[in-house]
This record gives C-alpha cells, sequence and structure tokens, in this order.
C-alpha cells in the first residue's frame, strides 16, 4: 500500500482584491471577477519565497509526530525555485532536519511540478527505495503588471508525506497516469522575469485537452466514472476552467466545490491542484474517493486516484493545519512593493 | 604610582569637508604637545583610538600610519572598541604608564566620518554590534531604541526626559567653539523632529562628526616637573555581550556599572564625590541610563533630575554632565570622543573651561562606552579646584 | 558579495530556533534603514524572552499594535535582498502568534 501519511498546507495572509487591481488598470472590477472567477489572491510577504514557503508547508505536514530523518526523498516542485542552479529541495530539507541519507531532487512542469513529485515519489516507495517520501509543490507565482495572469497569479505551498505502512496511510493512493505533449501555452526563458502566455490557446488545445486527456485515460485504465467518486480536484488556474473541466467530465457541484480554493487564494501554480486535495482532506471521511487531476503549461496533466482510510478521522483531531486562516488586505502599491515589482 | 595628564586638545568637531585625517591629528597633537612643553621627541609611545579607518577608508595599521604622520619611530598602537576607543586608548596609555613602561605617552582619537554617505556610516558603526544584529537589520538607534522603550516601560520614563538631556547638552555646547552644533534647541523640538527608531527621534542622535582630540599622559616624576597636571586618581574597564540579546538586563549597562566600580574603588571617591562629569550620550537615553549607572541617581530617577536642570551648568547645584555639549551637541567622531572628554574634564579641573567653567571643581569623571554597552571606561580625575590658572 | 561558508556554518544556529516560541521583552520599529534594507523599512525589531535564552530579530507580517508581552514564534525568512551573485541568506525574524 502506498499512500498520504499527513500533509500540510501554506498561505500567505495577504490578499489583493480583483477589484483593486482593475481600479488600477481602470478596468471594470466585475466584468474581470465574472470572467475570471477570482475574487482575491494571496500575495506572499517581501521577505518571503518558495523555499520559505515549502519549508512553512512541510513543516507543518511534519508537525510533531513524523521524524524528519526518516524521509528518504524530498521532491520539490515549483516555477520560481530562487536559483536556477541550487536546488530547494535541500535548503528545505536541511532546514527541516533531513539528515543527509536522503535523496533529493528539484522538480519544474509548470504548474504540475507539485504532483510530478508525488508520482516519483510513489515509484521510489513502490519500488521499496524508500519507506517516506516527501513531496512538495511551492510558487510565489510572477506576473507582468497590466497582464491577465495578474489576477489569479498567487502564493502558496503543500507538503504530503508519503508511505507504505497501512497503519499511518490516511488516503491510499489507489491509481495515477499522466498525458502528456509539448504544447507551448504558457512558458518563461531562462533569465526571464515574467512568464509569457499565449492568451485564448491555454484554453482548449492546453488545459482542457490535457485535463480531460488524463482524466478519460485514468477513467479507463481503473474502469471507473465520475459517479463512483465523493470528490474531485483539478488544477485552477482561474475560477472557470476547472468549473467547466469538472461538468465537462460529468461530476456534480457537490462533488466539486469543497476543493475549490481559487477563487479565494488566485492560483499558487504548483500548489494549485495540492492545496484543492489538502482542502477535501480536511473533511473527508474514511473509505471515500478523490478524483484528482493537474495541468502543467507545456503541457501535461497527472491525474489520481485517492481512496482514504479509516485513519483520517483520527489524522484530523492531530493535526492543527488551518489552511486558509486569519487575512489581511493590502493595496496595489503595497502588492507592487511586496512582489518585488518597485 | 601615580599618573597624569598635562597638555590635551582637541580639533574642531564638525562637518570638517577641507580638513584630513592627518592634518586632524596634527592639528590636536602639536597643541598638546606645546601645552605639556614636550616635543613629539619626547614621546614614548602612541596610542591612536580609532574605529571605522578600515572599514569605510580602507586603511588599517593606524599607528604606523599616524606615527609616520607625526614623525615618530617608537611604539604606536591602534586601540580599537567601537564608541569607547578613545577611552580605551587612554585607558592603555595610563597602564603603560602606571607600569613603569614608559613616561610620557601620546594618546590620540581620531575620526574622519563626512567622507562617506551616512548609510554607509550606520552599517560600519553596526560593526560594533553582533552578527544577528546586523542581520535582523537594526541600526545604532534601533539598538538604543530598544534601551529606551525597556527603561520607559520599567520606570515609566518619558520622551520628555530623554529630550532634556539634548536640550542641556545644545545649551552646554553653546558655550564651546569647538562643538559641532552650537545652537539652543527646546524639548518641543526634540519631540518633533523626525523619528528615526521608535522612541527615538533625530534630535535624541548624536551626529555623524569629525575631529581630533589629544592627551600626553606623563609618569609621576615628569608630572612634577612642570605645568598642572591633573591626575587620573582612578580608571576601569569591563566588557559585557556584544549584542543587547546577551544581556542580563536591559535598563542599565552593566559593563559601565562595573567599570565605574572599579575606578570610584581605585580612586577612592564615590558618585557625590563627582562634581563635573562626561558621559557618553550618544543618543539620549544612554545618557539618562548613564546618570544611573554611575550611581549619581537611582535607577528610574534620573529622568526627573535631567527635567528639573540639575545637572545643567548654572542651575546644577553639585553635579554638571557634559559641560562640552556632550556627543550629542559637541559631536561625536567615534574614536575621538573618549579622548575629548578627557580633555574636557583636564581644561574644567585646570579652571581653563572659559565661559562653561564648573565652579570649584575638584574631581571629574569621564565615561566612555562601545556599542551599545558591550565595553565601557571609566576614568576619574582630580585636579586643584577651580584655580582659575594653568597654562593648558 | 556575502559569504556561503559563513552562511553555510551558521545553518545549524537557524535550525535550533526554528520554530521556538518567546514573549517581546522590548522592541522598535526601525525608519531609517540600515544599508541593504531600504526595501523592508519601516521594520520592526524586536527583543524576544525564548525559553533559553534572549534573541534579537525582525517582527514580520505585523497586523496590528506591537507591545512588549506579545507572543511570537521563530519563521525563515529571507533575510535581505541578495545581490546578483550572492547565496540567499535565509535567516530567523518572528511573527506575532495569533
Amino acid at each position: 500500500m502506498i499512500g498520504i501519511v499527513s500533509y500540510g498546507a501554506y498561505v500567505p495572509k495577504y490578499r489583493i482584491k480583483t477589484e483593486e487591481i482593475a481600479r488600477v488598470w481602470k478596468k471594470d472590477p466585475a466584468e474581470i471577477r465574472n470572467s475570471l472567477g477570482i475574487v482575491e489572491k494571496a500575495v506572499a510577504s517581501w521577505d518571503e519565497d518558495a523555499v520559505t514557503l515549502g519549508l512553512e508547508a512541510a513543516i507543518r505536514c511534519l508537525g510533531t509526530r513524523f521524524r524528519p530523518d526518516n524521509i528518504g526523498a524530498i521532491l520539490v516542485g515549483s516555477e520560481t525555485h530562487p536559483y536556477a542552479v541550487n536546488p530547494t529541495s535541500t535548503i528545505i530539507g536541511e532546514f527541516l532536519g533531513i539528515g543527509h541519507h536522503y535523496f533529493a531532487a528539484d522538480l519544474e512542469f509548470a504548474c504540475k511540478a507539485g504532483t510530478a513529485a508525488i508520482e516519483l515519489i510513489a515509484g521510489l516507495i513502490k519500488s521499496g527505495q524508500v519507506n517516506y517520501g516527501l513531496a512538495v509543490g511551492t510558487d510565489v507565482a510572477q506576473s507582468r503588471p497590466h497582464d491577465v495572469l495578474e489576477y489569479t497569479s498567487g502564493a502558496g505551498a503543500a507538503a504530503f508525506l508519503l508511505g507504505n505502512s497501512s497503519q499511518e496511510i490516511i488516503a491510499e493512493l489507489v491509481a495515477f497516469t499522466s498525458y502528456s505533449s509539448d504544447t507551448p501555452d504558457f512558458w518563461r526563458r531562462d533569465g526571464i522575469r515574467f512568464p509569457s502566455h499565449s492568451g485564448r490557446f491555454s484554453g482548449e488545445p492546453a488545459y482542457f485537452t490535457h485535463v480531460l486527456g488524463a482524466a478519460n485515460l485514468l477513467f479507463k485504465k481503473t474502469k471507473t466514472k465520475p459517479a463512483d467518486f465523493d470528490y474531485c480536484v483539478f488544477h485552477m488556474p482561474n475560477g472557470k476552467f476547472p468549473v467547466a473541466v469538472a461538468s465537462r467530465l460529468g461530476f456534480t457541484k457537490e462533488q466539486f466545490l469543497p476543493s475549490f480554493v481559487a477563487p479565494q487564494i488566485g492560483n499558487p501554480y504548483s500548489a494549485s491542484t495540492l492545496i484543492g486535495l489538502a482542502s477535501v482532506l480536511k473533511q473527508a471521511k474514511p473509505d471515500q474517493k478523490i478524483f484528482m487531476v493537474s495541468y502543467g503549461s507545456g503541457a501535461g496533466s497527472d491525474a489520481f486516484i485517492w481512496k482514504t482510510t479509516k485513519h483520517i478521522e483520527k489524522y484530523r483531531k492531530h493535526e492543527s493545519n488551518q489552511l486558509l486562516s486569519q487575512k489581511e488586505y493590502i493595496d496595489y502599491p503595497r502588492y507592487l512593493k511586496q512582489t518585488k515589482t518597485i | 604610582m601615580k599618573v597624569a595628564v598635562l597638555g590635551a586638545a582637541t580639533t574642531q568637531f564638525g562637518e570638517l569637508w577641507d580638513i584630513s585625517p592627518r592634518a586632524l591629528v596634527r592639528e590636536a597633537v602639536s597643541e598638546a604637545l606645546l601645552a605639556s612643553n614636550l616635543r613629539i621627541t619626547d614621546i614614548d609611545a602612541l596610542y591612536v583610538g580609532n574605529m571605522l579607518s578600515g572599514i569605510l577608508g580602507g586603511q588599517e595599521n593606524l599607528g604606523a600610519f599616524f606615527a609616520e604622520e607625526l614623525g615618530f619611530a617608537g611604539p604606536a598602537f591602534k586601540i580599537e572598541g567601537a564608541c569607547a576607543s578613545g577611552g580605551l586608548a587612554f585607558y592603555n596609555g595610563a597602564v603603560a604608564v602606571r607600569s613603569g613602561m614608559f613616561e610620557r605617552v601620546l594618546v590620540v582619537g581620531v575620526e574622519k566620518m563626512t567622507d562617506h554617505k551616512p548609510e554607509d556610516v550606520a552599517l560600519g558603526l553596526m560593526g560594533a554590534g553582533s552578527d544577528v544584529e546586523r542581520q535582523a537589520g537594526i541600526t545604532f538607534p534601533g539598538l538604543y531604541a530598544i534601551l529606551a522603550r525597556a527603561h520607559m516601560e520599567k520606570y515609566g520614563t518619558t520622551e520628555e526626559e530623554l529630550a532634556a538631556v539634548a536640550v542641556k547638552n545644545h545649551f552646554h555646547a553653546v558655550l564651546n567653539s569647538k562643538a559641532h552644533f552650537n545652537n539652543l534647541i527646546t524639548i518641543a523640538k526634540v519631540l518633533a523632529s523626525p523619528k528615526i527608531a521608535d522612541p527615538l527621534k533625530l534630535l535624541d542622535c548624536s551626529p555623524i562628526s569629525d575631529g581630533a582630540a589629544a592627551a600626553v599622559i606623563v609618569s609621576e616624576a615628569v608630572a612634577q616637573k612642570g605645568q598642572t597636571p591633573v591626575w587620573l586618581i582612578g580608571a576601569g574597564v569591563a566588557s559585557d555581550s556584544l549584542g543587547l540579546a546577551g544581556r542580563k538586563e536591559i535598563t542599565s549597562l552593566s559593563a559601565a556599572k562595573r567599570a565605574a566600580k572599579l575606578a570610584y574603588k581605585a580612586a577612592r571617591v564615590g558618585p557625590r564625590d563627582i562634581e563635573v562629569a562626561e558621559v557618553h550620550d550618544c543618543f539620549t537615553i544612554a545618557e539618562l541610563i548613564a546618570l544611573e549607572d554611575l550611581g549619581f541617581y537611582e535607577p528610574g530617577k534620573a529622568g526627573k533630575a535631567l527635567l528639573r536642570e540639575e545637572l545643567t551648568l548654572g542651575k546644577a547645584q553639585h553635579l554638571v554632565v557634559n559641560p562640552s555639549g556632550g556627543l550629542k551637541a559637541c559631536g561625536h567622531p567615534v574614536g575621538a570622543t573618549g579622548v575629548k572628554q578627557v580633555v574636557e574634564i583636564v581644561s574644567q579641573l585646570r579652571g581653563t573651561s572659559g565661559k562653561r567653567q564648573v565652579e570649584k571643581t575638584r574631581i571629574g569623571l569621564t565615561h566612555n562606552v562601545g556599542g551599545s554597552g558591550a565595553v565601557a571606561a571609566v576614568h576619574i580625575f582630580q585636579g586643584k579646584a577651580g584655580s582659575g590658572k594653568g597654562k593648558g | 558579495m556575502n559569504s556561503p561558508v559563513k552562511i553555510w556554518r551558521n545553518q545549524k544556529k537557524i535550525k535550533e530556533l526554528l520554530g521556538k516560541e518567546g514573549v517581546i521583552i522590548s522592541w522598535t520599529q526601525v525608519r531609517v534603514p540600515l544599508a541593504g534594507f531600504e526595501e523592508q523599512a519601516p521594520y520592526y525589531v524586536v527583543l524576544v524572552r525564548l525559553a533559553d535564552r534572549n534573541y534579537l530579530g525582525q517582527l514580520v507580517d505585523v497586523t496590528g499594535i506591537v507591545a512588549t508581552g506579545q507572543k511570537v514564534k521563530a519563521v525563515i525568512r529571507r533575510l535581505r535582498r541578495p545581490e546578483a551573485e550572492d547565496v540567499i541568506p535565509y535567516g530567523i525574524k518572528f511573527v506575532l502568534l495569533a
């Protein structure tokens, strides 16, 4: 058995409202909010980055119950690794106190780098190479002022500790599969600060093709259909795409809404799907099935089926993960300062 | 063996754009030597107090640097202890004479701060603090602001009481032609000045200044031969943690208390015997705390005394503090300050302080602190009461 | 360029403090920043009593007032904006405990 043993998420407390950004560029706030489905997004502090966010999520994941030095592998996925060369994973590993007997690597695949980490760690555990592996998705997303991404690019991190002990697993990894292609919908060149995208091309040929592609592959592989699941989680680049893809696949609002965090935090890129999963795990009962599909531009989707175990109730009693606690609103000049744009 | 100061002099303190460190030292030294009736060839050793020449100007090896400048080829040392560099240089010179190693020692304190941007100077000054303090981005005003807040919360000290220090010292500085500032200020003006690090404001802080000061220390045998010597009757130096986080208390400076205790004991006097004192008011709170550390007031009581102007020239009954204008108004060329304090006390005890002469002074004290209290040097001097005569 | 070796050598000290809780025993708000800290100004610096020692560091993400006696927790943040060639300096800062 392989599955989630513990998890943690961290979203910075600062928020900027869609209407505040729209006000600056003299756009109609209601129109933007309706077309993107985002009310406000999370903004990291000036002194936070993908390393510090990932560390906060990992600390919450391990809590006081899980020993860092048992971790055999740590993989960190991000689009905003602070270094082009120097691993985020070992900086986090060092501060966690993992020791030295571990494998570490940084991953990049736009917004699906975090779920890529889960697939790889599952492989390491299955092969018997490690007993525990930590998968982290973390980003302090960047966007060019006035670009449409400015309303959605958020900040956040989530960490999942995977293991092989049926006594500990709270959500079993039942199956997974992936759908990949070479599709230039969103990219960032080395040394360039802000990402670029190809407008409406990021819709049907990119997000929808890959999410639907991976979902259907997984339904076929496992001989399942939407009605077999209690929850669904999709990557949330905005507040519209995941709603549409859930509907097109045949999921209901009830299955979808518990994971739908984007309207309140925006898109924390590599942490988006994972924070959606964390949101579901906060309320899921034992023996419930979760269908999860991420999306990373460039492009690819990782699809997973999770099944909660009886241990999830006891786990929730101990954990003090406050997913989205207090928030503080900031204005646009402060947003520019905190994102180091000015 | 007793030790005495003969000649002692300072340069102008202030923003001295066209005066180099060499020129500053030459000026102070030549005046001090002249007043001592000595030549550089009579000097046995040279002690230089300075903090920032390396950090700001890339120049180390100041013993050799100024030895060359002064035409001196004997033993020359740079002594550094942040803002106590001058006091420590004087202490080391005195110890050397007292030990019998040398008979005539020249001590000079010098600092050239206006050649550089204020931000670079502030960063250089933080060399006096700890690595953790530098990483936190705290400045010197910030460190003393933390001490101020602790003192205010424990004793009810007010911002007005702090401001009274600056008002007094500016009042004194008007009478000191060598002082950096010569304007009167009011408590209201201090309170209205821009905030630097809460609760300290611009006028709570000493300025960035250039200047030098020199003093000649001689053995008892040499002292008996000439002008009115001023005797060093006690001295003490003590250390504490580099950073504030290592202190046991943050409403007083333990190093200053212990240095003072050593000095009082050696001099066989107590706080009540001190009639004039130059204390280290790098920030207004520093003088307030100094008055308590030196035993002039009980902890928590100095503020009220300052508001009552008990230590101001002309109003004081018993003790005048910082007749030179202190660091705040006379200026604070870091390495020079400790020596300038000696120059002032020596002049007061000789009766040569002119308009700012404190009447009938026999015993004076200097108090020089490095960093936020990591090191303190206290010296106690004795002269003849208000003789009104004596050359330098 | 900062010293990567010093940063590396100090990691142990940072690890020991991470997550520790304490109480503010004094504080200030620095309005005229130290060189290199301009973008962070104004910032709070607190002197904190931890279980076994005192520690001085920045207090970040402050909402509301800062006062002696408030409880804080040590977190890891970037200490300064690094220069182009610098190793990024991570270190201990404090946040208020709700």
